[in-house]
């Protein structure tokens, strides 16, 4: 079994608050500390437990600068044979441009593959698009929101995929196909510092995004990044505990919550 | 010695179980595990996590056997096979990201002296070069934070230059070696290293005991003289250079902490502090200073529960404050502060870390 899993270097922007400048063309992101995309971390962990129940190998790869280099490092810590860096200073924000730089690399390169994972989606972009794309190019079968490999061989997967309301819907799926991976499959493992100083002496391929250009466009154009717009509605209570605790009890009263 | 020959000096005395805060409330017997290492037998992956790292077992063991360093070796053989509890994970995960285990931003970790009334000059800016060493949970957790507030106030009545690092400041690593993850750990020593040689840091004020046990003793020989903040209070108190303004009419218990107590022999400074402020009557548990009883807040215990639900440590010592008829458990450590905390409320006791105190009477 070959699983091609695609891993995205983006920043942690869960506890920043993140400053727009350069009069809405950018995202400050000077003093934003950078970290694995979370559904890839759960794709690269499925992808090398499969391998390691029926045998196979795991290749990462990974779209960014020389920095991406270190989840490439992390995926191998983690058990990924080797890793593939398409290094570019762009950063493509259209699944679109982003799926065919993928898809012409595969085509240029002709790595086998029974299976691609893609997490759902980036933390940064969220368009959870790229893998449906991609499969759509390489006109082979994809599904999405996968909670749970079943089974994966002799030609076919059964997968689960996580539904609303609770329910999950078990397919069945021809192989090669793309799957994007929905964070909460496993409880990845924990990748020590020096597993991933020893993942650095495994070879990762580098090479140039500019290689893999055709018809790589932007169906989509970012315009410009704004903060949402400030509702009312909250209601600020008092900064002094006294008086706080007298206007919560009055409001939870009136609400009738507490009599 | 290495710890291959340590473990098989062990004589099996059972002194280390003898004094273990785990042993015979938990599934932890640091005794059978030293055992078990010896004849390499399989080791219950969950059992080598109960260790708080207090360091009695090591401080008695009349073999240099190092138990509770031998417990970080055993970690360190399950972080490198991806073996650890969740929220440990978590823990280590966060502080390769964001330098602190709890994942803050290190962009606000010098939020706590953006305050008006606090004003710390960057240490770069002092001719000291005297750094205030704030640490993560002192930085970011709201309990804690008026703790690095207060020691800043003191020091500045007692006319002392310091600074700080805040965003440039990462996690001392204590813990973090104690979970065994060893390559994190190195990294921020290289780290806080590079940036105590950057600006030239003569000397450092440690808040936290764990920060200061280990910078003092496993950063290596930095040339910069390390202590921790009662260390550098207790004189000037004793000396009268500032004196308390009111009398303190309480019944306070002091509760050492294993890092600046048992491990760092500091047992005096704090009491003394407490002891020249009028009115105040300082009580002793019956395990104190040496014997102190582990509060199980440290070795990575404060960012997870064990599977074994038991009387915690910290219920234990606050039942026995009031016992002796406490009115405020007293201690010198973040760590120590928030496990003691809770039980204490429930009791109708209240923790105070001595610079909340001293801010009462000064």
């Amino acid at each position: 079994m070959n699983l091609l899993v695609f891993t995205k270097r983006v920043p942690a922007t869960q506890e920043e608050e993140l400053r727009i400048i350069d009069d809405g063309n950018k995202i400050d992101l000077s003093k934003v500390p950078f970290k694995v995309n979370d559904w890839d971390n759960y794709s690269v962990e499925e992808a090398v437990r499969i391998v390691e129940k029926i045998g196979g190998t795991v290749t990462a790869v990974s779209i960014g600068d020389s920095e991406s280099d270190e989840v490439l490092r992390r995926a191998i810590a983690m058990g990924a044979k080797d890793g593939f860096l398409i290094e570019t200073e762009n950063i493509l924000h259209d699944p679109n441009a982003r799926s065919t730089l993928i898809y012409n690399f595969l085509k240029k390169e002709g790595l086998p593959f029974d299976a691609i994972f893609t997490g759902v989606q980036s933390e940064d972009d969220q368009f959870a698009a790229v893998g449906g794309i991609l499969a759509a190019k390489l006109r082979i079968p994809f599904v999405s929101m996968v909670i749970g490999i079943d089974n994966i061989e002799n030609g076919y997967a059964i997968v689960r995929r996580e539904l609303e309301g609770g329910l999950q819907e078990r397919i069945k799926i021809s192989l090669p196909c793309v799957m994007s991976i929905q964070t909460g499959i496993n409880e990845p493992r924990y990748v020590s510092i020096m597993g991933i100083r020893k993942a650095s002496k495994v070879e990762r391929k580098v090479l140039k995004a500019s290689d893999y250009q055709e018809n790589v466009e932007n169906m989509i154009e970012l315009t410009r990044w704004v903060y949402p717009l400030k509702k009312e509605g909250a209601t600020l209570l008092s900064p002094d505990l006294e008086n706080a605790c007298k206007e919560l009890l009055n409001i939870l009263k009136e609400k009738g919550v507490y009599q | 010695m290495d710890i291959r020959s340590r473990v098989l000096a062990c004589m099996q005395c059972g002194k280390c179980t003898g004094s273990c805060p785990e042993a015979g409330i938990t599934p932890f017997n640091i005794r059978m595990l030293m055992r078990k290492r010896q004849f390499k037998n399989i080791i219950d992956e969950s059992l080598p996590w109960y260790c708080t790292s207090c360091g009695a077992c090591t401080i008695r063991c009349p073999r240099d056997v190092k138990p509770s360093e031998v417990i970080i070796e055993m970690r360190s053989a399950l972080v490198e096979d991806g073996e650890i509890p969740p929220a440990l994970q978590k823990a280590l995960e966060n502080t390769f990201v964001q330098k602190n285990p709890w994942g803050r931003s290190r962009a606000k970790r010098g939020a706590w002296f953006e305050k008006p009334d606090i004003g710390v000059p960057h240490v770069s800016e002092t001719s000291s070069k005297r750094l205030l060493f704030t640490c993560c949970i002192q930085a970011y957790d709201p309990r804690c934070m008026v703790i690095p507030q207060n020691i800043s106030k003191i020091l500045k009545m007692c006319g002392i230059e310091f600074g700080v690092l805040g965003e440039e400041e990462a996690c001392c690593g204590n813990e973090i070696r104690r979970i065994g993850e060893v390559g994190l750990f190195e990294e921020l020593q290289e780290e806080n290293k590079a940036t105590f040689e950057e600006y030239g840091i003569k000397e450092i004020i440690a808040l936290s005991p764990h920060c200061m046990n280990a910078l003092k003793k496993e950063y290596g020989d930095l040339g910069i003289k390390i202590y921790h903040y009662t260390e550098l209070i207790a004189p000037i108190m004793r000396d009268g250079t500032i004196l308390p303004k009111t009398n303190y009419n309480k019944k306070i218990i002091y509760h050492d902490p294993c890092f600046l107590g048992k491990q760092n022999g500091i047992f005096d400074e704090p009491r003394d502090i407490l002891n020249s402020i009028d009115g105040l009557e300082l009580l002793e548990f019956s395990r104190s200073r040496e014997n102190s009883m582990c509060c199980e807040g440290g070795g990575g215990r404060m960012f997870f529960e064990v599977e074994t639900s038991y009387r915690r440590n910290a219920e234990v010592r606050v039942s026995e404050a009031k016992e002796i008829g406490a009115e405020i458990i007293a201690t010198s450590c973040p760590f120590c502060v928030m496990t003691l905390e809770e039980p204490a409320i429930e009791k109708g006791l209240e923790v105070k870390e001595i610079s909340e105190i001293l801010m009462e009477v000064l």
